[in-house]
């Protein structure tokens, strides 16, 4: 999985750092504990030692563990807040007239994802995206919670029915990213995912536009059917 | 006292009933204490077999051992069935039982709520099971409203769940109330506060823990009872409901449930330790302190389990925070538990090898744990398998390794008889391979292939097959290890060997009992004028045993 949006990168990076620092402390407990427990066997002659009185050592190895406790807390600050920072659109991406970045509406269903272009199209399980663009995702749902995960791109962020929850991204690199929902959703749960097609400006808007024909065309196909009463 | 003293006399003893009546009456705090041990540890083996049939499932892609649907049915009863009736009750018979003795008490304040207690639980283990009958819960291990409501899953699942867990929360609730009133009132002749064993602190801390979380979660289930069964609102947002709030109270229970059963496991290895090493607990104060903080700002932390929900990101700033505070305590009472085995002698017997094995597994399930809580990472890690491995590392190393470190330790006292060592150490080292072959592969596709969790199947192209199949191998390892000391623990019941009053050399009271005490604990209260009450009852028997020769006179006769 490597990383193609902005928010991504500072996400990976939190985890290098938090993964290398927790496995120090980790390997540090463990080793210490295995160490003592084989040198200071009965069998091999060790005699029990008077304990220190007083608070020195307790306070050092407290004031030790909060130095590591607020450093940890900074740098999960500091990289939460630059993961959660809306991106700019690039050079390559689509420039909007009235807005900084495109807003997308997604709304989780069980089991689908449904997502609205400006324009008004629709389409579901497939998100077409253009390339080095601020994407502003608004995810909803009309059922029960679902997650939006798409690991490659953005973070995880629950649908919940009744609220708008906003997901900001830019994909660096064409091409199709996969995930699947992550909050347990029912019997199909499992089989729930979606699919976000990076693609070339030009290609999204032919795409947005074409989906809309479609969706008309087919709605006035419709209409027809029910007034020459070919369907009830 | 030479005089003869009047006696009662009587026609002979009372016919006694049965014994198992004897047992589902009493209101004896041991009684009760070891039923609801033997049924949590009988509970642990029922979890297992449902874990089994989930990793079964989930051994090859695109498995169709399982439907859908009894997957989600086997996933809520795992949950519920790992935390309800194996880990809690575990926990809150252990204080149960051991508390009265440790503190020099010849029961608890109020028995009656006890068996009250063991009495809703079993009701509730009854309930939980009867859902066989028609349809167990879909909604998963913590049921998320909507999904737990009544559009979503109309059969009667989910209301089953709800009164099984509202009958248990309940039982822990009233065993609590008893607890804290006990500590408070029936302390023995000078055990002050300060002189309270670890353990007891534990209970203590648990105890209101309990009685702080368990109503929240009562509280939800009762909404939830309501949505479901009279129209209610409170979690469905059509009605004006809102749907979070569910999460809200839910996380607050379990999250302080997490944190009642690691002060649980430490409350105890922090007996287990000093005993077996010859050296009392470094830093004593230090730790019972660390323990109420864990209760406190654990318990606060409960925000972590949200944290890619619709929220404000300053409450999740505010979780972040609390869970990395929580390094400090958790920091501090392992570096005691290492100073004290720096500084002693070791006896490596089978309590300190489970000791050692639930300190280990806690370790690196709470450093996974706590660094999630890192929001940023959260967005990463939240809902994969990555998390599942964390929660599995820190609990079978709280309640199973742990539970196990308290049941070696403490079965010479309850049964008069010591647990078999050498079936200890293969059990041992089985469940050591067989966690780490299963929740290591778990952390690693979970963080590096974005694995989700309760997910009844997943893809071949997704490149975590193999990390799966591991997985479900390591968990049968694991429940041959589990099953070997469930094993020995029968067998030993009558055929281990004998044991003493004291066969570790512990500091603490309940070694001055005999074993398995008697009903009413201790014939004679002794009067503590430490907190290592049992060693000073030795130097003086000792101090008495050398000067017999001199002093071969009266004792009462003063020394001219």
């Amino acid at each position: 999985m490597s990383p193609n949006s902005p928010a991504i990168d500072q996400i990976e990076t939190l985890f290098g750092i938090g993964f290398v620092a927790f496995a120090i402390v980790v390997l540090a407990v463990n080793v210490a504990l295995i160490y003592f427990l084989r040198r200071r066997r009965a069998a091999r002659g060790a005699q029990p030692a008077e304990s220190q009185e007083g608070g020195r050592p307790q306070l050092r190895v407290g004031a030790g563990l909060s130095a590591f406790a607020v450093a940890i807390f900074v740098l999960g600050l500091v990289f939460t807040e630059k993961a959660r920072e809306a991106p700019a659109t690039g050079p390559a991406g689509l420039q909007e007239k009235d807005s900084e970045s495109l807003t997308i509406k997604g709304t989780g269903q069980q089991w689908l994802w449904r997502y609205e272009y400006p324009n008004g199209a629709f389409s579901y399980y497939k998100l077409v995206v253009p390339v080095d663009t601020a994407i502003e995702l608004q995810l909803d749902s009309t059922d029960v919670i679902h997650t939006w995960n798409v690991p490659s791109l953005a973070g995880k962020r629950d649908a919940v029915p009744g609220k708008v929850h906003e997901v900001s991204f830019r994909a660096d690199e064409e091409g199709s990213y996969t995930g699947r929902a992550a909050t347990l959703s029912g019997a199909s749960y499992a089989a729930m995912g979606t699919e976000v097609e990076v693609v070339s400006p030009e290609e999204y808007e032919s795409y947005v536009k074409q989906l809309d024909t479609d969706i008309q065309a087919a709605q006035d196909t419709v209409v027809d059917q029910i007034e020459s009463g070919e369907t009830p | 006292m030479s005089e003869k003293r009047p006696e009662i006399v009587i026609d002979g003893f009372p016919q006694r009933r049965p014994r198992w009546m004897e047992l589902a009456t009493s209101g004896n705090h041991k009684d009760v204490g070891r039923i609801l041990i033997s049924g949590a540890l009988g509970f642990l083996f029922i979890a297992l077999v449902e874990l089994l049939l989930m990793r079964l499932q989930l051994a090859i892609p695109e498995n169709t051992f399982l439907s859908p649907v009894n997957f989600n049915r086997m996933l809520s009863l795992y949950g519920t069935t790992a935390i309800f009736l194996f880990a809690l009750p575990l926990v809150f018979g252990l204080f149960y039982y051991l508390t009265p003795l440790q503190i020099g008490a010849r029961g608890t304040a109020l028995p009656r709520l006890g068996q009250i207690g063991l009495w809703l639980w079993v009701a509730s283990a009854t309930v939980l099971y009867a859902g066989f009958l028609f349809t167990p819960s879909e909604a998963g291990i913590n049921p998320l409203a909507p999904l737990s409501e009544l559009t979503f899953l109309p059969n009667n699942g989910v209301d089953a769940w709800a009164a099984a867990t509202g009958l248990a929360t309940l039982s822990f609730v009233l065993l609590a109330i008893d607890l804290t009133t006990t500590l408070r009132r029936m302390r023995g002749p000078g055990m002050a506060w300060r002189r309270l064993p670890v353990f007891a602190w534990a209970t203590a801390i648990g105890s209101w823990l309990m009685l702080v979380v368990g109503p929240v979660l009562l509280a939800a289930i009762t909404m939830l009872l309501i949505d479901r069964n009279f129209d209610g609102i409170f979690f469905s947002d059509a009605g004006g409901g809102a749907p979070l709030l569910w999460q809200h109270l839910s996380w607050i229970f379990f999250t302080g449930t997490y944190m009642l059963v690691l002060i649980a496991a430490f409350g105890a290895i922090c007996e287990i330790v000093p005993a077996l090493v010859g050296r009392p607990l470094e830093g004593r104060t230090t730790v019972t302190g660390s323990l109420v903080a864990i209760a406190v700002i654990g318990t606060l932390a409960w925000i972590q389990n949200m944290l890619t929900a619709p929220i404000g990101i300053a409450w999740m700033y505010f979780a972040m925070a609390m869970a990395l505070a929580l390094i400090v305590p958790f920091g501090l009472i392992l570096y005691n538990l290492i100073a004290t085995i720096a500084g002693g002698t070791v006896r490596m017997r089978a309590p300190l090898l489970f000791a050692a094995g639930a300190v280990s597994a806690i370790s690196v399930g709470l450093a996974a744990e706590i660094s999630h809580s890192m929001v940023g990472l959260a967005w990463k890690l939240k809902n994969t398998t990555d998390a599942t491995g964390a929660t599995h590392f820190a609990l079978i190393g709280g309640a199973v390794f742990g539970g196990f470190a308290a049941l070696y330790y403490w079965f010479p006292k309850m049964t008069g008889r010591t647990m078999g060592e050498p079936l200890a150490r293969i059990s041992f080292w089985t469940m050591i391979l067989g966690t780490a072959l299963t929740f290591v592969p778990l952390l690693f596709s979970g963080t590096y292939d974005g694995q989700v969790i309760d997910a009844y199947k997943f893809f071949g192209d997704e490149g975590i097959s193999g990390y799966n199949l591991i997985a479900s191998i390591g968990a049968f390892v694991l429940a041959i290890g589990i099953v070997m000391t469930l094993v020995n623990a029968i067998l030993s019941r009558s055929g281990g060997a004998r044991a003493g009053h004291d066969p570790w050399g512990g500091d603490s009271l309940e070694w001055f009992a005999h074993s398995p005490p008697e009903p009413h604990n201790f014939d004679v209260l002794p009067d503590v004028r430490s907190n290592r009450p049992l060693r000073d009852i030795r130097a003086a028997i000792a101090h008495r045993t050398t000067r017999a020769p001199e002093q071969p006179a009266h004792e009462s006769q003063p020394v001219a």
